[in-house]
């Protein structure tokens, strides 16, 4: 009698347990299975959680100012602070739970956060090594440069790039108009829908013509592949007839004569740096601006945009004369303009440009630590200092005449760039002092005219500010 | 075969495990609070002088089922100290009058099979119980199934559902000559006699009783699976899980198109990502944390189980998910199998019908609502709010729960076998 009971109990014991089995399934597929999906939902709190739990780690400019810092709130909750505003908001970026990160923001999250620890490997036990504090990270920007850049550049539009062309160090990189990183999340909808694009950081996003300020590369590259030479003369009548179609001209048609290629430089003349671009041909063109990397991607951490070259391959005599003097289907970044100056600043070589110096413990250990690294050698020592001296001629008695400085030698190049949107853009690119430079800039200010006016007179106050 | 020694060493081991994993919490949380340990320390003592009284009074019975028990209980307190802090001393507290019950009931219940002959005492009480609720009942947390009397706080069904337990074990063992022979048939299917349908119908109207006045699936599932199952267990009839299911199911559909409250919880069961932040927020909450947890959890303080609303009594499960990992919820998940089975096992060994349908209705009272509360969680099945037995907070689940498996070591003891 029994028996059969207990028969149904060993049934009954099989089927329940069985269904606790099922579940216990069920508890496996979703904790290891579903586990990634489920802990990245953009729904959990939780990524936003550890990340307030910890102090992000501060930003720091090259002379030990803060940049960026976090702070508990009333809440006791960290909130991000940036004490030098809008003024290096591009260049830092800004962290926020609701609009994501930017800048050296992410480009460094994994120290800032703290997250770049052994410890976290090893699952809950790594807590015992989890930090209170994210890693401090040191730029290569000089705050008061910065400072004085912005100042320069005043309401325009525009940005400013300026770099040590010996070591690729960035030391100030202004882009306007901006946005105050401090009341980002209050200013959202008026800073992101903004039709002047205030989020863009121009130095390494903007695109624009570089009109005349490419013409320092034509002269180069003209040397280099001994088309000319520092001795020939040249014609210009104020226009020139190319083909049945096109006709280059200076402006006002203002012919300069019988003019060598250091003259033609610092007058800027259209017409010999049309002819010279047309001689140098469309592959030989295509491999000076391979030669200085403009379509090669050079630092991740600078979330530059890459320049748009025209189709080398198809361009007429016409197109070919706007591309040697900055014109056409070319755009490129103020960054790029600052690094073809470098390359005669630094004998032939450029250096790659970078932002971030060093990375430090809270206890201040140095984790990592970054030095000038070459980029690319497109030109020998010799054709440098022959562009270099072209250059000092462009300030001392050219269009640049406007950046100079009293007691320094200034090498420069003007650019007056045409565009679609209205005026010119006015464009200056330079390094000072001309035979051991220790700053290169490149200057350009939307739709404001002529570059000699209006970005030499920038570049001017911040060579001054840098060398005082 | 496990000696007595065997139950002492483990109790140590349950008493270890609350003390370390308070000790962690503590750290983790970067203050020692001394008062705690105190009271830590004297529950290790009192389960092993829960195991001294025991042997004292009778020697024969499981020595698995409180070890597994005390282990289960140390978890719980453990995170509920890492949960609610505040609510620590309660649940030491329940876990205390919980340890009492269980020797009360062991001793109560030496002689069990005699109470088989009071079964409509039990039926009545159990009733009594879960209409209580009904009539004098207060919402709290969406569930009109507590008692407030003066300062103490009672949920009566988990009380109800021991009585309604022992009615259908003794119920059941007289007439189960009835239920397995007396039968027509309909085509392929056997219909019971008229006087086994009826308790069935009975149960049934006040599963649905349960489910439409006090909103509560959970319970509603749990009574309508244990009588549904007992009745197979007396049986060993199929058709009568075909018929109950069939009602049930019947009785669902009904009830889902009635009512809004328990259409929210199927929908939210059925596609949960309809409505995250609304109608599925908990158990969206709850599969976030199970998720983030991974296989080897975020560590004891490490992990954001308090996202979860209600973590420390429904959703208790999920944080253990999140912090220990799938490590420590398969752990817990698999000591609910150890002691289910054991409970099985006791129920194997017992003498007498009685007993036999007793300890085997328990053994599926305890697995039901373990497989009720996790599946829920998880969204295995539909969630319902019942308490997970021993971790939960709160006191009538813990103290209900120790009184059946006292009930189960007096089987045992009667049985006079040993595994």
């Amino acid at each position: 009698m029994l028996d059969e009971l207990k028969a149904n109990v060993r049934k009954t014991a099989v089927f329940t347990i069985g269904i606790l089995v099922l579940v216990f399934c069920y508890l496996s597929y979703i904790q290891v299975v579903k586990s990634q999906a489920l802990a990245t939902n953009s729904l959990n709190k939780r990524a936003i959680q550890v990340a307030a739990r910890i102090e992000r780690g501060k930003i720091f400019d090259r002379n030990g100012q803060v940049l960026a810092f976090s702070e508990r709130d009333s809440d006791g909750k960290y909130e991000r602070h940036y004490p030098y505003g809008a003024m290096l908001a591009h260049v830092i970026g800004y962290s926020s739970t609701k609009y994501g990160i930017t800048g050296i923001e992410s480009s460094c999250n994994g120290d800032l956060a703290g997250m770049k620890n052994w410890g976290r490997y090893l699952g809950p036990i790594g807590n015992l090594w989890q930090p209170k504090t994210g890693n401090n990270v040191t730029l290569t920007i000089d705050a008061t440069l910065e400072e004085i850049a912005y100042r320069a550049l005043g309401n325009r539009r525009g940005a400013i790039v300026a770099l040590n062309p010996k070591t690729g160090a960035v030391l100030a990189m202004v882009s306007k108009p901006g946005f105050n990183p401090e009341n980002l999340e209050r200013d959202w909808e008026q800073i992101s829908s903004s039709p002047e694009s205030k989020l863009l950081n121009r130095g390494v996003q903007g695109l624009y013509p570089p009109g005349s300020t490419l013409k320092v590369m034509i002269a180069e590259s003209a040397l280099a592949e001994k088309i000319t030479d520092m001795k020939q003369t040249f014609t210009c009548e104020g226009a020139w007839k190319i083909g049945n179609d096109y006709e280059l001209t200076e402006e006002h048609r203002h012919a300069h004569g019988k003019i060598n290629l250091e003259e033609a430089l610092a007058v800027s003349c259209n017409i010999t740096f049309g002819k010279l671009t047309v001689d140098l041909g469309s592959k030989r063109l295509a491999d000076s601006f391979s030669r200085y990397g403009f379509n090669r991607p050079v630092n991740m951490e600078l979330e530059e945009v890459p320049v748009e070259l025209p189709d080398f391959k198809h361009l007429s005599d016409g197109e070919l004369a706007q591309t040697g003097i900055g014109q056409g289907g070319l755009l490129v970044t103020p960054l790029r303009m600052a690094m073809l100056a470098a390359a005669f600043a630094n004998n032939g070589s450029i250096m790659k440009p970078y932002v971030v110096s060093k990375v430090t413990a809270p206890d201040g250990t140095i984790i990592e630590e970054f030095s000038g690294q070459e980029f690319l050698t497109p030109t020998s020592p010799a054709l440098a200092k022959l562009v270099r001296q072209m250059m000092v001629a462009v300030v001392a008695e050219g269009t640049g005449s406007a950046a100079g400085i009293r007691g320094i030698k200034v090498a420069g190049k003007t650019g007056t760039a045409e565009n679609p949107h209205g005026e010119p853009h006015a464009w200056f690119i330079g390094f000072a002092p001309a035979d051991d430079a220790q700053i290169v800039v490149a200057v350009i200010i939307e739709n404001a005219g002529a570059g000699g006016e209006e970005a030499a007179p920038v570049a001017g106050q911040i060579f001054a500010g840098a060398l005082r | 075969m496990l000696k007595t020694y065997d139950e002492l060493k483990l109790l140590v081991l349950a008493g270890l495990i609350l003390l370390a994993g308070l000790g962690t919490v503590s750290l983790a949380a970067g203050s020692l609070d001394s008062m705690v340990f105190a009271i830590a320390l004297a529950l290790a003592v009192s389960y092993i002088v829960v195991h001294y009284i025991l042997r004292w009074v009778g020697r024969s019975g499981d020595k698995l089922i409180l070890p597994v028990a005390a282990v289960l209980t140390s978890i719980g307190l453990v995170v509920v100290f890492r949960l609610k802090p505040e609510l620590f001393l309660m649940q030491a507290l329940w876990v205390a009058f919980g340890l009492v019950a269980f020797i009360l009931a062991a001793v109560a219940g030496r002689r069990v099979e005699l109470w088989a002959d009071y079964k409509y005492i039990w039926g009545a009480i159990g009733i009594i119980l879960l209409l209580s609720a009904e009539i004098f009942g207060v919402e709290i947390g969406g569930n009109k199934n507590w008692l407030i009397i003066g300062p103490i706080h009672l949920q009566p069904a988990e009380f109800a559902k021991l009585f309604i337990v022992m009615f259908f074990a003794a119920y059941l063992s007289e007439r189960r000559e009835l239920l397995a022979h007396d039968t027509k048939k309909i085509g392929p299917l056997v219909v019971p006699h008229k006087r086994v349908m009826a308790p069935l119908l009975a149960i049934w109207g006040i599963a649905m009783i349960i489910l439409v006045l006090e909103h509560d699936l959970g319970a509603a599932l749990l009574f309508f699976g244990t009588a549904l199952l007992m009745i197979y267990l007396a049986s060993g009839r199929y058709s009568y899980l075909i018929w109950g299911g069939g009602l049930f199911l019947l009785g669902s559909v009904a009830v889902y198109v009635l009512y809004h409250h328990v259409r929210a919880r199927i929908d939210s069961w059925l596609n949960p990502w309809a409505d995250p932040s609304g109608a599925s927020f908990q158990i969206v909450q709850s599969l976030f944390a199970l998720g983030s947890g991974g296989v080897m959890g975020s560590g004891l303080g490490y992990g954001f189980p308090n996202l979860i609303p209600e973590v420390h009594t429904d959703f208790i499960f999920s944080a253990i998910g999140e912090e220990l990992g799938l490590l420590g919820s398969g752990a817990v998940l698999l000591l609910y199998m150890i002691l289910v089975y054991r409970v099985f096992k006791v129920a194997l060994a017992a003498k007498t019908a009685f007993n036999i349908l007793l300890a085997g209705g328990l053994a599926i009272l305890l697995a039901l609502q373990t497989v009720v509360i996790v599946g829920g969680v998880t969204k295995f099945m539909p969630l319902t709010g019942v308490a997970l037995p021993l971790i939960s907070y709160g006191g009538s689940s813990m103290v209900a729960t120790f009184i059946l498996l006292g009930l189960v070591f007096a089987v045992s003891e009667a049985g006079g076998s040993d595994a």
